[in-house]
């Protein structure tokens, strides 16, 4: 790799009022290569991306940008301007417009035009080309809406770099990918390096940094940490440049002891309540214990998620099989019935599902148990008051006071408020889907700790995870689901990565029988 | 609003800024209001603000304010509907029939029962209308424009047919005083002292039971500054009709209405999932909310006020008439948004609302008293309307 400097920072600083976002960051990202950055909410990540994108143009920063060795100026136009310099970023919540097909978002603001009429075979022919030279996989007449996430995302690579883009922004590509398609992404991010495209990457998943990057950039607080060749970086090291502390374990010793069986699941099948033919859950049983955690593992798409919402009355129609709390059959007609018998869920998308965004904090917690504080018709709008902030003070929401929106939290304050609201409802059994995606490092090992309290109170919680490290780390047992069953259940004492991604892929069968021959 | 615990004392001073800053927008619309007055009466030489006018200015309003409150909650949790102002012409109608051809073969000379009668069977209308409208929209997943625009249709008819298009007089003893009499300025004076005694009451209830809680209060003399400004507008709107005839018996019925809904809006369950369907519907209906029941109810509520409407309406008006009501779901709709209320559902204040259709009232009023035709009253609607949305969006992106 050649020592050509694309992109300097030069003691850049980004304040807002009352805090310093960035703070004397200087580092260089090199020609060609794939640069990671990472560090915790708040390290100013989303901010020196904002200040290249040209969300904060030039001016409202002190220090320089260079690019290609002149000062990037990004004026009024600022964004528009970006891109035309060839600086494209990937948001995390994906910007398509999902009704029209893949080449009209590629081609958005920039159809082409012959006397006012859009030349459509053009536009598809040169979205065709655009799609092969980079090996993206995605039919260019599709309608968006009907695509994977994954795909989503490709359609989203290749918009930015049919505008020529020389770097490419990547912000947590991968949070909603699952496996197989990360690996797609990290293949196509590949292909994109022999082109000459530089990458940028912003991950919370630390793994992901030792696959794909080059070199890495560490920021804590706004403060440069380090830059440093990737080959010559350790996980252990990330971590502690990341917290500025050595972290010896991600995840927190917990004094779980499993008690009796509280769930029982016995090869459950439902079908999609809007489509009677098509099955969402085909064959699932397991049981949960008081004050375990059993984390369900599996590929996106497996099921994992139809399976608890369906546990939790609010997606799929049960044609088979029982669901045992406490050796009672139940069924869940809705959520509400749900939370009734005891079942409470933190959903996997917590601002779509978990949030009232636009409210506050306390409005949030209390949501789901209103009626607790309801005397006849009447809120009793202390109690709940002072109910809410018990949880708030014990989870450690940080926040100014319980009267701030939702929407201005960061993302692991906001997931604690969905775990206070449905903690409220004093379940049994807490279902928890994927409850540290998108979360940094230090405030996910908060949430685990606050796990741990839980189980030891005698909670059973089911923990969906789509990190295999996290599905190790902090589970008694884990089941394993492939394409909408369950395909086995593992002892944590025996459990590997190896063996859940052999299950979990469907490749299991072959390695059993080998191990029989043993 | 919910009080803040407040973490540390705080100095009044500091309190009554926080207070001033976190509601913004509705003192903004008040100043809009203050300005507003100011300008017709300078223009109008005083007229304006006489006794007389501003007593009628009230009780021009009050027929669609009492719609806008429960058009608040219908915007709010993510709906519109379009029938009210026909409903409420609707219900004018069937009362006026009642008033003028049924009750006195019934109950000849029984004209106190008539109107109790009336009142009882036009609100009954309204509130089954809203029963059926609410049954479509909630249960059989019709969406509320779509409803309520054909209910428009179908009342229209139902008016026509009701009317056989004649004018049906409603004018008759005690039923005219719904819509058209005043209170004896004793009642002013007794209903005055009533309310400043149940504000403060509340005032210290509510600090009482914040600290049986174990809450910060917050400072005295901020709480009864504010109690004792609600007071004083009290009494200062009795001081001023009383001027006059007397408060106004629409105004009142107005009044009531709109302090229980508002009640109602933030401490009750029903209000509350309302604001969160409003503001996220899958987060809701996953926090175990009856998304279909609220959905119900609030149309069940908002048939219930169009009811109400109707009956001041008949009595206001003094006939039930083909027009009856035409064009009023603008006004109610214009005097939410006016108010605050978000068309992307979530956000809305009844008291927002009231402010919005004072507004919506006052330039009407003050453009008549000016004798502008009333085609230019109707641009000039317009005009406020959209100005006002667009000070507000303004604002709101300058904070």
């Amino acid at each position: 790799m050649s020592d050509d400097v694309i992109l300097e920072f030069k003691n850049v600083t980004k304040k807002f009022p009352g805090i310093t976002a960035l703070s004397d960051v200087s580092f260089n990202i090199k020609r060609g290569e794939i640069h990671g950055i990472c560090g915790e909410n708040g390290a100013g990540k989303s901010t020196l991306m904002k200040i290249l994108s040209g969300v904060y143009p030039h001016g409202t920063y002190t220090g320089e940008v260079l690019y290609n060795g002149k000062e990037l100026k990004l004026g009024d136009r600022s964004i528009r301007q970006a891109t035309e310099e060839g600086i494209a970023i990937v948001y995390q919540e994906l910007t398509l417009v999902p009704t029209i097909t893949v080449g009209e978002n590629i081609h958005l603001g920039k159809e082409p035009v012959e006397r006012g009429i859009i030349n459509w075979d053009k536009l598809y022919s040169d979205t065709d080309r655009l799609l092969k030279k980079y090996h993206l996989d995605v039919p260019s007449h599709a309608m968006v809406r009907h695509l994977g996430v994954g795909k989503m995302q490709m359609t989203e690579i290749a918009k930015a770099l049919s505008e020529d883009a020389k770097i490419l922004i990547l912000d947590e590509p991968t949070s909603a990918l699952a496996e197989s398609e990360i690996d797609q992404l990290m293949d196509i991010l590949r292909g994109l390096k022999k082109h000459g495209v530089t990458c940028i990457y912003i991950s919370h998943k630390l793994e992901e940094f030792f696959q794909i990057t080059d070199s890495v950039t560490v920021l804590r607080d706004g403060k440069h940490i380090v830059t440093e060749q990737t080959k010559k970086l350790k996980v252990e090291d990330l971590v502690r440049h990341m917290v500025g502390r050595a972290m010896k374990e991600r995840f927190p010793k917990g004094h779980r002891k499993p008690g009796e069986v509280i769930l029982e699941v016995e090869d459950l099948h439902a079908q999609d309540p809007n489509d009677r033919n098509f099955e969402i859950v085909k064959g699932v049983s397991f049981n949960l214990r008081k004050g375990e955690i059993l984390g369900i593992a599996g590929l996106m798409g497996s099921g994992r998620t139809e399976l608890v919402m369906t546990i939790f009355g609010e997606y799929g129609k049960v044609t088979q099989g029982k669901i045992k709390l406490n050796g009672k059959e139940i069924t869940t007609k809705n959520s509400a019935d749900a939370m009734r018998q005891g079942i409470s869920l933190v959903p996997e998308d917590r601002k779509r599902h978990g949030l009232v965004l636009i409210q506050s904090i306390l409005r949030n917690i209390s949501l789901a148990t209103l009626s607790r504080f309801s005397k006849l018709f009447r809120i009793n709008d202390s109690a709940e008051l002072k109910e809410s902030m018990e949880f708030a003070k014990s989870l450690t929401i940080k926040a100014s006071n319980l009267n701030a929106k939702a929407e201005s939290l960061s993302g692991g304050n906001q997931q604690k408020v969905v775990i206070s609201k449905w903690l409220m409802s004093k379940p049994k059994v807490l279902i928890m889907d994927d409850p540290t995606r998108g979360i940094d490092v230090g405030t996910k090992y908060e949430i685990y700790k606050i796990m741990n309290q839980l189980a030891e109170q005698g909670i059973g919680i089911i923990m969906i995870s789509s990190e295999l490290e996290e599905v190790l780390g902090m589970s008694d047992r884990v089941v394993v689901m492939h394409e909408d069953r369950s395909v086995g259940t593992l002892d944590i004492a025996d459990a590997t990565q190896e063996k859940i991604m052999a299950l979990a892929t469907g490749t299991a069968a072959k390695s059993k029988t080998r191990k029989v021959k043993k | 609003m919910t009080a803040l615990p407040a973490t540390q004392k705080e100095s009044a001073t500091n309190a009554i800024t926080k207070q001033l800053r976190g509601n913004l927008q509705t003192y903004a619309l008040v100043i809009a209001l203050v300005v507003i007055w100011g300008l017709f009466a300078v223009l109008t030489n005083g007229t304006y603000l006489s006794p007389q006018n501003v007593s009628n200015l009230f009780r021009q309003m009050t027929i669609t304010a009492i719609m806008s409150v429960g058009m608040v909650l219908v915007i709010v949790h993510g709906s519109i509907d379009l029938s009210v102002g026909r409903l409420a012409g609707f219900v004018s109608v069937v009362v006026a029939i009642l008033q003028l051809r049924t009750w006195h073969h019934l109950f000849p000379e029984q004209t106190l029962l008539a109107a109790i009668l009336s009142t009882i069977c036009g609100i009954g209308v309204g509130t089954l209308y809203g029963i059926v409208q609410g049954y479509i929209i909630a249960y059989l997943r019709v969406t509320s424009f779509i409803v309520t625009l054909g209910s428009m249709w179908i009342l229209n008819g139902a008016i026509l047919v009701a009317t056989e298009g004649k004018t049906i007089a409603a004018n008759q003893e005690y039923f005219e005083d719904i819509g058209q009499g005043y209170l004896d300025p004793l009642w002013g004076w007794l209903i005055a002292a009533g309310v400043v005694v149940i504000l403060f009451v509340t005032m210290i209830l509510g600090r009482r039971r914040k600290a049986k809680y174990g809450f910060t209060l917050p400072s005295m003399f901020a709480d009864i500054l504010k109690t004792a400004f609600f007071a004083a507008l009290v009494v200062g709107y009795v001081v001023y009709v009383n001027a006059y005839r007397g408060i106004q018996n629409p105004v009142l019925i107005l009044a009531i209405v709109a302090v229980i809904v508002s009640y109602m809006a933030d401490n009750t369950r029903f209000g509350r999932y309302v604001y969160a369907i409003g503001g996220n519907i899958e987060a809701s209906r996953l926090s175990g909310i009856n998304i279909k029941l609220t959905m119900f109810q609030v149309f069940v509520l908002m048939g219930f006020l169009c009811g109400v409407a109707g009956v001041v309406m008949a009595s206001y008006v003094g006939y039930g008439t083909i027009a009856a009501g035409t064009g009023y779901e603008l006004y109610v709709i214009a005097g939410c948004i006016l108010g605050g209320t978000s068309t992307l559902g979530g956000v809305g204040t009844i008291f927002g609302a009231m402010v919005g259709a004072l507004i919506m009232a006052s330039v009407t009023n003050g453009l008549q008293i000016m004798n502008v035709p009333s085609s230019w009253q109707y641009v000039v609607n317009g005009l406020v309307l959209v100005i006002a949305v667009y000070a507000d969006v303004y604002f709101k992106k300058n904070k």
